[in-house]
């Protein structure tokens, strides 16, 4: 075919006025900051705002009519995601994402979109809050890369990307395939990582990104937090954190991401956040992710350089990430089958993502568990704080999808994949994602994507700031894409009758202290009780039961574990073994059903701690099991009439995981 | 003719184009380069040293300054020559390079034009349904188990209803029903707030439910709800000062649409496209020029 074009003299005067644009646009670009500010020293903890004991007394009635007057406790949880790419990211605009932070943002407000692969697309419910995590390497620049920006095109490397890109398809993907095979072994071409070229480009888009986020920022109503992705994964290993500031685009703008290209140690990553709040006056927090995926680096006992973690270590840890992403698209971290083989719940989120890490570079083998898992990271940092006085992986519990479509959509029957490629499609679950390098052809498939998960915060109310103080207090759970409530609570003065008070919160902050919360040490004869209920997603599935989970540092000085069933529905009765039965189910995979004649609506109790010695050190957690429904691959194979092969599971037990409390003596 | 021009969609670009060049003309000098001359202004000069210093923190040298006039000289040279053998045609890159040069025209116009109140009352007027504030309940509801209940939770449910709205019982939630998470009490909550927290059907039952009594039962995923609206308050439809700010981002949202649309409609409509080969009949007769998006 042939396109006959006869040019006018307005399209000069048009072009003219478009470079003119262009070249104003440019300079307003303002440089790229240092990356590596001088540090001063630590700063020293900013005192937290949040009382939660409530002014009044604990006498429900006396204030029968208006419960919330003088409440300054949270009451209603709020919803999020903190980890969601637009096209900024490099890896999402590669494999199709063309969203905008704009759109993305009115995506996670519950606007209906075209996706990537041309479906329409809508959240069910839409969020309360949402963080724009773009990968900080490389902001935006891939993008330009595509647009044949000329400042990059004189690299015949991306100039060929840039048309392998453009290509679509295969050749598409093999440029991606590439671009992150370059990144991993550090030999992308020069002008990418060149500050002098790649600076001024990329602190535009950021502080472009800042501004749409200030826009459609509506406290009370809808929060976005601006924030980035650092992306360092040294070997193949993940050690990913999301950075979230809580400050708007005027603080924002003044600084440009850490990226992993300034340096992949956390501890450089720490000093570019104090030194962001020093020069800003504003505050930032990190969220580690994907720990399964980390060959055992996560929870490490050393340092990035290879030194053993010392106090100022664990200090800036506890400090700069008070919270954790425990599940996400990429599988669950809580903790793996073998490293609690007394753990009946641990199949969720395992299949694929325990052969070995991030780019299946390496395999995850038995020595890497236990500094691998969340879990086991908070039963190591209670044997590091026994030796340095503190406790360097006190972290808080969320969950986040990842999703690099730009769609957070995170329930079984309403999952788009992770990347574009995996969206909606008869054989999408088969599709190979990612294959390591010899190792006997170890591989992902896309059926081993999660439609999972979200944060939950305790937040007093929506917005940036108050949402960005409950996870610095740590008082937030995690869940797999359920929107369960769930309240935890721990102290010494509780009673049975409190699990079924009318005002649970208000006694259960009166009386003790909430997820990622400290135990006071306990006085001679006294024993910690926990307060914890749960109530179900309004639309979703009835719950099994809650469990509570303790790690503790035993005489020898060794981290043990031990899963207790503390409530649970129907009149079951748990074995010698102090196994409780399976609630049952009603799944019917033909149609992907489940009906909620089992399981209850609401659990709650208090629950006392039988094996309690008063001088060990210890966390407990809450895990909240629902009664088993049906899995995405079960929605597919029914929507697009397809069969799937015998080891695709098709029904699963959602569940939350809230932040622990800590006892110490 | 000059009709016709007035009527020209790219009147505006054209009338921005010409501000900026006339812009560009003044700070040069008012020169206009010969085709064997290369002029480098005052103006050039600063921006290159602005280049060097917003790069590496320090005014450049003399010598580096002579070298950067140099090396814009010589990117001049090659420039115009390229173009005088014609190596900017067919080059993808350099096409979707201007391609994306006018996209940004279009949005920078868009963004450029700033509405005043005016425009904006209009659009928040024509667009009423989407600015308007839900409606407030303000309610209590007595919560009523189904598993705690078993069979008798209707039985049980209408005969509170009756006690409750013969104040034969107190009317504190807190004191009646089933214990719950769930709120006892609402205030000024949207509707989306009571969906979010009870599910979509209790909440569309609440919002038709009577003012000042007690009604129900409502069933949820949860059980049966015995509930009382206090207030529902139908906020007047908010003015342009208290959500300008809002109004002004959906109006431009609205502006880049539209505009990057008719702009790209209009340049469209300039050439007659001629489709050769079997595609031909695929092609036939565009309405209105509009490309295939």
């Amino acid at each position: 075919m042939r396109v006959e074009i006869r040019p006018n003299a307005g399209m000069v005067a048009l072009a003219a006025v478009g470079a003119l644009l262009a070249v104003a646009q440019a300079s307003r670009a303002q440089p790229a900051q240092a990356p590596d500010v001088p540090v001063r020293g630590v700063v020293e903890d900013v005192e937290d705002v949040y009382v939660p004991v409530p002014a009044g007394q604990p006498s429900p009635q006396a204030k029968a009519y208006s419960p919330y007057a003088g409440r300054k406790y949270p009451t209603r949880v709020l919803w999020g995601d903190t980890h969601l790419h637009s096209a900024n990211s490099g890896d999402a605009f590669t494999t199709g994402n063309r969203f905008t932070p704009e759109q993305t943002y009115r995506i996670a407000r519950g606007e209906e979109v075209i996706s990537a692969t041309g479906l329409p697309a809508r959240l069910s419910r839409p969020l309360d809050f949402v963080v724009l995590s773009d990968h900080a390497e490389g902001l935006g620049l891939i993008t330009e890369v595509y647009n044949g920006n000329p400042a990059l095109m004189g690299d015949s490397t991306l100039q060929r990307w840039s048309r392998m890109i453009k290509a679509g398809g295969a050749e598409a993907s093999s440029a991606v395939t590439e671009l992150i095979g370059a990144q991993a072994t550090n030999t992308l071409p020069s002008v990418l990582t060149d500050p002098k070229v790649a600076g001024p480009l990329m602190m535009s888009v950021w502080q472009r990104a800042a501004a749409m986020a200030d826009q459609y920022n509506e406290p009370g109503k809808f929060t976005t937090i601006i924030g980035f992705e650092w992306t360092p994964t040294p070997g193949g290993d993940n050690l990913h954190r999301n950075v979230l500031l809580r400050d708007g685009q005027a603080r924002a703008s003044q600084v440009f991401p850490f990226s992993s290209w300034n340096s992949e140690d956390p501890e450089k990553l720490w000093a570019w956040m104090e030194a962001y709040e020093l020069r800003t006056g504003g505050r930032a927090l990190a969220i580690p992710h994907n720990g399964n995926l980390s060959n055992g680096r996560m929870y490490a006992a050393q340092a990035f350089d290879g030194t053993t973690i010392t106090k100022e270590y664990a200090e800036r840890r506890q400090r700069w990430e008070p919270v954790q992403e425990i599940v996400q698209m990429k599988g669950a971290s809580e903790s793996h089958p073998k490293l609690s083989p007394s753990d009946e719940f641990l199949e969720y989120g395992i299949a694929g993502w325990e052969l070995g890490n991030l780019t299946l570079g390496g395999k995850l083998t038995p020595e890497m568990m236990p500094t691998s898992f969340v879990r086991a990271g908070f039963m190591r940092g209670l044997e590091h704080e026994a030796k340095l006085g503190v406790n360097p992986f006190k972290s808080g519990i969320i969950g986040s999808s990842d999703a690099h479509n730009a769609l957070p959509f995170v329930e079984e029957d309403n999952f788009f994949g992770k990347f574009p490629g995996q969206e909606p499609r008869a054989d999408r679950w088969k599709d190979r994602s990612s294959t390591g390098e010899g190792e006997g052809g170890a591989a992902r498939y896309t059926w081993q994507y999660l439609a999972a998960g979200y944060a939950a915060v305790w937040a007093t109310e929506n917005t940036r700031e108050a949402v960005f103080d409950a996870m610095t207090r740590r008082e937030t759970y995690g869940t797999s894409g359920t929107r369960m409530t769930v309240r935890f609570f721990g102290g010494y003065d509780y009673v049975p009758e409190d699990a079924e008070s009318r005002y649970l919160a208000e006694v259960g902050y009166t009386k003790g202290v909430p997820m990622g919360g400290d135990l006071k040490p306990a006085a001679p004869g006294k024993t910690p009780l926990f307060l914890v209920a749960a109530m179900k997603d309004p639309t979703g599935a009835n719950l099994d039961r809650i469990q509570v989970i303790k790690g503790w540092l035993d005489a020898s000085g060794t981290a043990q574990e031990k899963v207790y069933e503390v409530v649970w529905a129907g009149d079951r009765k748990p074995g010698k073994d102090g196994k409780l039965p399976p609630v049952g189910d009603t799944v019917d995979i033909a149609r992907a059903t489940f009906t909620n004649t089992i399981g209850a609506a609401e659990l709650s109790t208090v629950w006392k701690d039988p094996d309690f010695q008063r001088g060990q050190r210890a966390f407990y957690y809450a895990r909240v099991i629902e009664i088993p429904t049906p899995r995405w691959t079960a929605y597919d194979q029914v929507r697009f009439g397809v069969k799937m092969s015998d080891d695709v599971p098709m029904k699963q037990q959602e569940r939350a995981w809230t932040s622990p409390i800590w006892y110490t003596p | 003719m000059i009709r016709s021009l007035l009527r020209e969609p790219l009147l505006h670009f054209l009338l921005v184009g010409a501000a900026l060049f006339l812009l560009y003309d003044v700070s040069n000098g008012g020169r206009t380069d010969a085709p064997r001359e290369i002029v480098i202004s005052e103006a050039r000069i600063e921006a290159l040293a602005e280049n060097f210093a917003t790069v590496w923190m320090r005014p450049p040298t003399t010598v580096e300054l002579k070298g950067l006039v140099e090396d814009y000289v010589a990117e001049e040279v090659y420039y115009r020559e390229a173009v005088a053998m014609g190596l900017d045609q067919d080059d993808t890159v350099i096409r979707r390079r201007l391609r994306q040069k006018m996209e940004f025209l279009s949005e920078s116009v868009a963004d450029s034009v700033q509405p005043d109140d005016a425009q904006l009352q209009s659009y928040l007027e024509q667009n009423a349904g989407e600015f308007a504030q839900p409606a407030e309940l303000t309610f209590r509801q007595v919560y009523l188990s189904a598993e705690r209940r078993g069979g008798t939770v209707r039985a049980d449910a209408e005969k509170l209803l009756a006690e409750l709205q013969a104040d034969r019982v107190s009317a504190d939630p807190a004191e009646v029903g089933d214990p719950t998470l769930l709120p006892a009490t609402m205030e000024g909550a949207s509707p989306q707030a009571i969906a979010n927290a009870f599910g979509q059907e209790f909440a569309q039952q609440v919002d038709e439910a009577p003012v000042g009594q007690w009604s129900g039962p409502i069933e949820s995923g949860f059980g049966l709800h015995l509930v009382r609206v206090d207030e529902r308050v139908i906020t007047e439809a908010p003015t342009l000062g208290e959500i300008r700010p809002i109004v002004l981002r959906e109006w431009q949202a609205e502006q880049r649409h539209t505009q990057n649309q008719s702009f790209r409609a209009a340049l469209r409509d300039k050439y007659e496209v001629r489709v050769e080969g079997p595609a031909a009949e695929l092609y036939a007769a565009p309405t209105g020029g509009s490309a295939a998006q």
